[in-house]
């Protein structure tokens, strides 16, 4: 049987890929691609988790043993960032798309073909 | 010296690509310039690398924060990368050395930066030791190599760096979902450890987990079916770019694919990830040889070869057997040499003349003698005539075919070189035998290079054989996973 | 119509694939193997009581090292994509007197919250990234409420390079100090702050890095967003 939380990564990164494959507006492409990432770094965080520990923050009460793996945390705390970096790049060649079309549409912006 | 200041190859780069702001008061010559010198002094290290790993025949094992392996990353510059990050100097600085004289498109400052990190990115990529560590180097060539396709700010630049997003999203993704299983199944992620525990992986997990890794890297690699940004992309990026894109940026993502899949040798159903992976590399080689026949523009024509190339060595790497990987490694250098040859031949001309389409190179032979002389040697050797270098690696990889069994795939390779041929031909028909022109000056630094990559081309072409060894030794340094394993100072950790 | 339905025939065959993957990775299980190593040493070894930031800079720190590169390679590259000669702020419409006088209040005290968060990074959750992000949240607010605000970019670029050469330096102390690339040399070899561990000075070179990080982080996205929100004016 498979866990909530991983079914909702992957629900998303379906959701995701979905947007990217089928719509047309260059935007919607790139907000599918944040879903999927989003969903990617919820898989993640989700194959860290241990049953019934909390955050590896290791104060009073909170033992070595009482903590889940930090490592996903770490990756995920990485990958969003490379995220980022990816949206804000995609953003900026969108603009330069919309200066030199005027449309965002990409069965229009179609000049290099074959 | 220490082993350890082999990590000068990461932090060189990084240093003076952070410096570039703070020099910006040099003017757009001085950048230049002073591009130049940082990426000879990368060839430098690079070199003194090279030297310690051939001599001592020992990889050096770079421990970043001191930690050791499976807690801490740890770089591994084996035989493979001491010889890929020295090709990757080499061909930066070459096209360092182009950029000075060809590159006018504002902002250079940041034109700078970016191909100081797409050469630091490469580098990481075939230096790296840890397969997140990985990822992220793959995402710094991604995206510096997104933002160089756009560089040019025309609307097929944004258009063609827009597919090579997408699909790199989608790409990088798949990747990271590959990283997590494999992470979640072994609990660590780094590769000599991984290979070392691989055999206790749950066999599904494994397939599913290495394929999706495959598919990932597909994209860097330029595999069929997700490739389609690539032709696009060298078209539209600057011609330095197109350079390193071609010799060094894809195989970086080859090099990746392969070093993951031996890895994990020991996987049950390893073989069926095998068979999948030479399936897409025959099809990228046949696709992209009848694709390059109907190009009307010579870039482009160009870059559906260097994606056939490609799909070759990808073939060859996913044999599975020893000569197969050796064939491989050693097609891979001499890629290097000759798409840098002749993407550098094209781009000059392209600059010069204004365009890169058939027309242009109508005469080029009595317009610019030495290049086109050089352009005529790099087509020859992409056809595979003997006694030029692609000649020897193609042979070795369809007789390493041959004895792995894929006598369908060495078929269809082959009769994809045919329509190589003619289109070649085409093209040295059209240099020499076809239009008139007036004899131009040929700029001296350029045409050194052009000459010296030139020379290289015959010289490995007669003489292969140390070439070949360097590619055997190279070659062991992916096949031979357990010497790997055995040469990663692993520390114990848990019970 | 064909291509929506081909589209979630393949979306049906990836999900069911990566179910079957994930069926092997059984959800809530403790599967930790370096994981186990770091949560038993991680005091001891690098002085931070939050696992994650010490993972982040510490243990992988090369990974953060290529992170604010990436991070780097954006605003460059927005930069680079986005240039022009000339470029002015093209919005017309002022902020609203809510919105002005709201970021009048509290646009110092999101930047002073920006840097609790990095500097606390090694003993609460957050660290360099979050504290930059808010950091430039509120450059973000300053560019809604006044039309004619503009962050000094040139400065802002050369602080950003400047951060950035100093981590890799920081980074290369370590290989003269320790012998190895990004060595924890305030921790390891100087010892610095060992009877602190649980206050602010402890953890090593962690609250330097992430300050560095913080820094570097917070003046990117405020260059992108300035990159971004200004337009070219012809002449």
């Amino acid at each position: 049987m498979i866990s909530v939380y991983y079914f909702g990564a992957i629900s998303l990164i379906l959701i995701g890929l979905y947007a990217v494959l089928v719509k047309k507006n260059v935007l919607k492409m790139l907000i599918g691609l944040s879903i999927m990432e989003t969903g990617v770094n919820l898989l993640l965080v989700s194959i860290g988790y241990i049953s019934g520990r909390s955050a590896p923050i290791l104060s009073e009460g909170i033992g070595p043993n009482q903590a889940v793996d930090p490592i996903p945390q770490a990756l995920v705390l990485t990958a969003i960032v490379i995220g980022v970096a990816t949206t804000a790049m995609a953003l900026s060649v969108a603009i330069i798309l919309y200066g030199k079309y005027g449309t965002l549409n990409v069965e229009e912006i179609r000049r290099l073909r074959g | 010296m220490n082993g350890q200041y082999a990590s000068l190859l990461i932090a060189l780069p990084l240093l003076s690509a952070f410096f570039v702001p703070l020099i910006k008061g040099l003017g757009e010559r001085g950048i230049k310039y002073y591009l130049a010198v940082i990426t000879a002094l990368q060839t430098g290290i690079a070199a003194w690398v090279f030297q310690q790993v051939y001599s001592t025949g020992k990889p050096i094992i770079v421990m970043a924060g001191g930690w050791k392996p499976p807690v801490g990353i740890n770089l591994y510059i084996g035989h493979f990368a001491a010889l890929f990050v020295l090709i990757v100097a080499v061909v930066s600085f070459f096209t360092a050395v182009f950029s000075i004289w060809s590159m006018k498109v504002q902002p250079i400052d940041k034109y700078a930066m970016l191909f100081l990190l797409l050469m630091l990115g490469a580098t990481g990529m075939i230096a790296t030791g840890d397969i997140f560590n990985l990822f992220v180097f793959m995402e710094i060539t991604a995206i510096s190599a997104y933002a160089l396709t756009a560089y040019n700010k025309t609307g097929e630049a944004a258009e063609a760096s827009l597919k090579y997003m997408i699909l790199g999203g989608i790409g990088s993704s798949f990747f990271l979902i590959g990283v997590a299983l494999i992470y979640g199944s072994l609990g660590t992620l780094n590769m000599a450890q991984i290979a070392q525990l691989a055999g206790n992986m749950n066999p599904t997990v494994a397939q599913v987990g290495l394929a999706l890794i495959v598919f990932g890297l597909a994209v860097e690699a330029e595999l069929f079916p997700l490739n389609a940004w690539a032709p696009d992309a060298y078209q539209a990026a600057p011609h330095a770019i197109t350079v390193m894109f071609s010799a060094f940026v894809v195989k970086a993502g080859l090099y990746a694919t392969a070093r993951l899949l031996y890895l994990m040798q020991a996987v049950g159903s390893w073989h069926d990830v095998l068979k999948l992976l030479v399936a897409m590399a025959t099809l990228t080689v046949v696709v992209a040889e009848f694709a390059a026949l109907r190009q009307k523009d010579v870039k482009r024509m160009i870059a559906y070869s260097s994606i056939s190339q490609v799909g070759m060595i990808a073939f060859a790497l996913a044999l599975g057997s020893q000569a197969g990987v050796d064939a491989g490694v050693f097609h891979m250098v001499n890629h290097a040499v000759v798409k840098a040859l002749l993407f550098l031949g094209v781009g000059y001309v392209g600059i010069k003349l204004g365009g890169t389409a058939m027309e242009n190179f109508q005469g080029l032979g009595k317009r610019m003698p030495l290049t086109a002389f050089a352009l005529t040697i790099g087509s020859l050797a992409a056809v595979g005539i003997p006694l030029f270098n692609i000649f020897w690696s193609k042979v070795r990889i369809l007789i390493a075919g041959v004895e792995a069994g894929y006598t369908w795939g060495v078929a269809l390779i082959l009769g994809a070189s045919v329509v190589e041929a003619v289109y070649y031909l085409r093209f040295i028909h059209a240099m020499w035998f076809a239009g008139e022109g007036e004899r131009m000056r040929e700029g001296l630094a350029i045409s050194l290079i052009l000459l010296l990559l030139a020379a290289l081309v015959i010289v490995i072409g007669i003489y292969p054989d140390y070439i070949w060894s360097l590619a055997q030794k190279a070659g062991s340094d992916i096949f031979n996973v357990g010497q790997y394993i055995k040469n990663v100072p692993l520390m114990e950790v848990g019970a | 119509m064909l291509k929506r339905l081909l589209a979630i025939t393949t979306l049906i065959i990836i999900g069911y694939w990566l179910a079957q993957g994930l069926a092997g990775v059984p959800f809530g299980q403790d599967r930790m193997l370096v994981g186990k190593y770091y949560l038993e040493h991680v005091v001891e070894q690098t002085g931070a009581v939050n696992a994650v930031t010490a993972v982040v800079v510490n243990y992988r720190g090369f990974d953060t090292l290529g992170e604010v590169t990436v991070l780097f390679i954006a605003s460059t590259g927005v930069g680079a994509l986005l240039w022009s000669r000339k470029k002015r702020r093209t919005a017309r419409t002022e902020g609203s007197i809510v919105l002005t006088t709201g970021t009048r209040l509290l646009a110092p005290f999101v930047m002073l919250f920006g840097v609790y968060i990095f500097i606390h990074g090694h003993l609460t959750p957050g660290g360099g990234f979050p504290g930059g992000a808010t950091i430039a949240t509120a450059f973000l607010l300053l560019y809604m409420a006044f039309v004619t605000y503009e962050i000094p970019h040139r400065a802002f670029e050369k602080i950003e390079g400047a951060v950035g050469m100093t981590y890799v330096i920081v980074g290369l102390i370590g290989l003269a100090i320790g012998g190895y690339f990004l060595y924890d040399w305030i921790w390891q070899t100087w010892g610095w702050g060992h009877d602190n561990i649980g206050r602010l000075f402890s953890g090593g070179f962690i609250p330097i890095i992430y300050t560095i990080i913080g820094i570097k982080v917070g003046t990117e996205l405020s260059g992108i967003i300035d990159n971004m929100i200004k337009e070219e004016v012809s002449k």
